[in-house]
């Protein structure tokens, strides 16, 4: 039947999951979630690296030659459509951020002093005061 | 007054326009500090000003205490907490100057005038852009070419390229467009929201311009001039402005814009609060 193939690169790639989850394992402790998220999607992976058979019998019966392009191809198109999206993410929160950072400099806007009147009086205005400001509008 | 880390130069830039101001204008300065480190001194800056008056009176220019000139400049200051780009801090000067709360009293502004804080434009520049808007026009645009500034040679080849990209993308045939010496009219400037937060506000402002004018009635359009103005580039003001490699960018943000935004980027649908 199915046959491990445990080639050089097969084993690099293997031992580069193992080596990226454990170090994940030793820095996202607290989420144990995506952690399990994680161990099961790159068990997937090493399946199909150890068991290349796999991938090319499904690649065979839905018309595509070799099994690695079989798993390529969906994933490419994944990550194309995945880095429009976070562009399009971050081109909105560049946005929000805009946004609140105007809204904050919106409401500490004030009248920088009066260069109106006499000299002494531009020492004295301070910035917030209201009389400064009033002493402009009139 | 978009400004970001400059502090003497706009403080020699606020002292000059105040000078060419005559006391028969009312004019009021929204400086924009975006995001400056460390913030902009508004002491020092105020010092300034104070510093130069006092010499103005001791030559005797003004020949009395209260100096006639700069009696109407209003400086209303607001800060960006973090760097935002010009874009953006234009656009929040835009949205102050039509703040109910900082509307002269005399009734609303009757120009609007956009100027870099490096001191690269003239005081009286200013003074006649917005001479030009009082005579009619909605936008007036500076025109350094025309105004016989001495242009460096990258400059002008720079600028030459983004001329011939601005005409292929907006169909208007400017001069100069990535000056940052432009006024605008009450009524061109409720449409000229500015979404492009870095240096790719230029082209957007003038696609805004285009815009503006498509979608009015042919009897309704805005007319547009341009008004010689003379750029000072100084080794300081070269060096932080715009390079060649500046240009990818601006088409990437351009590019972004294009893609992302909802077809509100008239600002006739405004999303926040204007």
């Amino acid at each position: 039947m199915m046959q491990a193939e445990i080639t050089p690169a097969a084993v690099a790639l293997v031992g580069l999951l193992t080596a990226l989850f454990l170090h994940d394992f030793v820095t996202l402790q607290r989420n144990r979630r995506l952690l399990l998220v994680q161990l099961v999607v790159f068990a997937g992976g090493a399946w199909l690296i150890v068991y290349p058979e796999v991938a090319r019998r499904l690649a065979h019966f839905v018309g595509i030659g070799r099994g690695v392009d079989f798993v390529l191809y969906p994933l490419v198109i994944w990550l194309v459509r995945e880095s429009l999206l976070s562009r399009r993410r971050r081109h909105e929160e560049q946005e929000r951020v805009t946004e609140l950072v105007r809204a904050l400099a919106a409401s500490g806007a004030h009248e920088l002093a009066s260069p109106r009147g006499p000299d002494h009086s531009i020492e004295r205005a301070s910035p917030h005061s209201a009389t400064s400001a009033a002493s402009c509008t009139e | 007054m978009p400004a970001f880390n400059e502090e003497e130069r706009l403080a020699r830039t606020l002292c000059e326009l105040a000078s060419a101001i005559p006391a028969s204008d009312q004019v009021c300065v929204f400086l924009v500090d975006d995001g400056s480190a460390p913030a902009i001194d508004e002491n020092a800056v105020r010092a300034a000003i104070l510093e130069d008056r006092l010499e103005d009176r001791l030559e005797g220019r003004a020949g009395n205490d209260r100096s006639p000139r700069a009696r109407r400049m209003r400086i209303v200051v607001a800060r960006h907490a973090v760097n935002l780009g010009q874009g953006a801090a234009l656009e929040t000067a835009r949205r102050l100057a039509l703040d109910p709360r900082w509307q002269p009293s005399g009734g609303p502004f009757e120009a609007f005038v956009t100027m870099d804080s490096d001191g690269q434009h003239r005081g009286s520049d200013v003074l006649a852009l917005a001479a030009a808007i009082a005579a009619g026009a909605d936008v007036a645009l500076g025109d350094r070419f025309a105004g016989g500034s001495e242009v460096p040679t990258s400059r002008r080849a720079l600028l030459a390229l983004a001329r011939a990209f601005e005409r292929a993308t907006t169909g208007l045939r400017l001069s100069d467009v990535h000056n940052g010496l432009r006024a605008f009219g009450p009524r061109a400037i409720a449409g000229m929201r500015i979404r492009q937060n870095r240096m790719a506000h230029a082209t957007e402002i003038s696609q805004s311009i285009s815009r503006a004018s498509a979608e009015r009635a042919e009897d309704d359009q805005l007319s547009v001039v341009e008004v010689p103005v003379s750029v000072r580039y100084s080794d300081a003001s070269l060096a932080k402005g715009q390079r060649a490699s500046g240009a990818v960018s601006i088409v990437v943000d351009l590019f972004h814009g294009f893609l992302f935004s909802d077809g509100s980027r008239d600002g006739s649908h405004p999303r926040g609060p204007r």
